[in-house]
């Protein structure tokens, strides 16, 4: 498997508090990895130490298959990145940033100026300074920035900050488009699931400074995230039957009257059929689905005990 | 290099500070001109109100333009390097495939070279200025600005580079502390530490002490830029 950007036990303390602490993470090529975790969870961290502006205090990051030193500055050619909120020369008009940053980046694509401002529906306001734009405005200079120079990995910090709900489809669909047509690699943080999980390929799970869990969408769509709530009157009894007579032996009881079989096959009718044959009164039966929102906060807790 | 140079012009607005330079060239000159030759700094009786050894024009044409370019070039620097730092735009410049050494050195140039040239031409303006007024017009000062001589372009040349490279020792404290004002405030102490006198003891006469005091502007501008490869940035 080939990894545009992997980090290796990174490690970041700063005046004897670790910020973030043993972090593995693995970007394949081609995909768009969402970076998961409250507030303060070490996120912006990571991602300054991938762009190079800090330096780890332990471990290490490979990008591109090269192992990135203080010094590395080539590699920031084949990378664009938002970290925290974009900054621009706010005297200058939102056309001249991104020409200048061109002229940094050393890319001179005919055109791309003209592009990034159309894709993020900056053309009209192209001419006027930054500081007059508002706050989602300099959010999608800062994005139409990142993807200027058509770079190989995008790293964007809570890119969709500011903008209003239209704004956050857009961009959505502009990440989607970016990793599909251009091929162009993206690992996005973020705080709330519900912005990621629709275009994510692969999530990291940050707590505390340390990866809780890294998995794939299909992996987690394929495996306990749906269960049966069913709530009886006798509970001994029913789960008797449940697992002598339909062999089910996955599920769990909560308090009095609750059982959850977590066995996604299981088939309700049949369920209630048996139960209701061998004499156990159904209050209530319901196929529920642990929303991935659910998942995460689980994970999140479990960490933390 | 050159390029990055132009860059750094072209994103802070260069064109404000020509204007500046400009104002600040004409006011200079038309002062200058007038303690040379319309008595502002004479006594009621026509005598000269001047410091021992300051009775000659180059004297306060040296003191006043120094002053101010000292706090100019200081000036220039705290918003082409100390700025980007508090508002983050120094961020989005290390983000740049170039190494962070020569984005420093080249704003430091940046504004080095644009100070060199604005003080040189200052400079030559107002003695100019005096030496057509010498011809026409009587000075309690002592004339002592030979315009032909190469000794003078040199002197020129070296004083100039001193005072502009004087700046970066307030560059220095103010990267140190993150602080634009602490930058300009610097620069006001290096004036009261290379012009003024105390009593007979002034700084302002050794020829050691231009040499002495580039060295150190330089080892400071060195320090500022040296360590900026591995440190974290705000």
């Amino acid at each position: 498997m080939s990894y545009v950007l992997q980090t290796n036990q990174l490690t970041k303390i700063i005046d004897g508090r670790e910020l973030v602490k043993d972090v593995n993470l693995h970007v394949k090529k081609g995909e768009i990895y969402g970076f998961l975790g409250p507030n303060g969870a070490g996120k912006t961290t990571v991602m300054k130490m991938i762009t190079n502006l800090w330096k780890p205090t332990g471990g290490s990051i490979e990008l591109f298959g090269e192992t990135l030193t203080p010094g590395s500055c080539e590699v920031l050619k084949r990378m664009g990145s938002i970290i925290e909120f974009p900054c621009f020369y706010e005297h200058m008009s939102g056309r001249e940033n991104l020409q200048l940053h061109c002229e940094y980046m050393g890319c001179h694509i005919p055109g791309s100026v003209e592009e990034s401002l159309a894709m993020l529906g900056l053309t009209e306001a192209a001419e006027k300074p930054v500081k007059r734009y508002s706050l989602g405005m300099k959010q999608r200079l800062g994005i139409a920035r990142a993807i200027l120079c058509k770079p190989e990995l995008l790293v964007l910090d809570e890119p969709t900050n500011g903008l209003d709900p239209a704004g956050i489809k857009q961009v959505r669909e502009l990440f989607k488009m970016l990793c599909t047509e251009y091929g162009i690699t993206l690992m996005i943080s973020s705080h709330m699931l519900s912005e990621v999980e629709s275009i994510a390929d692969t999530i990291g799970l940050l707590h505390h400074g340390a990866m809780v869990r890294e998995v794939s969408m299909k992996e987690i769509a394929g495996t306990g995230t749906v269960y049966i709530e069913l709530t009886v009157e006798n509970i001994k009894k029913a789960a008797y039957v449940l697992a002598d007579k339909l062999a089910l032996h996955n599920f769990k009881i909560s308090g009095e009257q609750d059982i959850r079989i977590y066995d996604g096959q299981a088939d309700t009718k049949e369920i209630a059929g048996t139960l209701a044959l061998h004499g156990v009164g159904i209050v209530s039966i319901c196929r529920k689905s642990e929303s991935l929102e659910d998942y995460f906060l689980r994970m999140t807790k479990e960490a933390v005990r | 290099m050159l390029k990055l140079i132009r860059l750094e012009w072209k994103k802070n607005n260069i064109v404000k500070y020509i204007c500046g330079v400009a104002v600040l060239a004409l006011l200079l000159c038309l002062f200058l001109f007038a303690l040379a030759f319309l008595g502002i700094a004479e006594e009621p009786d026509g005598t000269l109100d001047a410091a021992e050894g300051m009775n000659m024009i180059s004297a306060p044409v040296e003191l006043f333009t120094s002053m101010s370019f000292l706090i100019f070039t200081s000036v220039m620097l705290a918003s082409f390097l100390v700025s980007p730092y508090k508002n983050k735009t120094m961020n989005l410049m290390f983000s740049y495939p170039i190494k962070r050494q020569k984005i420093l050195v080249a704003q430091m140039a940046a504004v080095w070279l644009f100070n060199f040239f604005a003080l040189l031409v200052t400079k030559l303006l107002i003695y100019a200025c005096i030496s057509a007024g010498a011809k026409t017009m009587r000075s309690s000062f002592e004339i002592d600005v030979d315009m032909g001589s190469l000794s003078f372009y040199v002197s020129l040349l070296t004083k100039t580079v001193v005072i502009v490279s004087m700046s970066f020792i307030a560059l220095f404290v103010g990267l140190a502390v993150k602080s634009s004002k602490a930058t300009i405030i610097t620069s006001f102490l290096l004036i009261f530490l290379t012009q003024a006198n105390v009593g007979d003891v002034s700084l302002a006469g050794n020829a050691a002490v231009p040499v002495i005091l580039t060295v150190v502007s330089f080892l400071f501008a060195g320090l500022s830029v040296c360590r900026v490869e591995t440190r974290d940035l705000p």
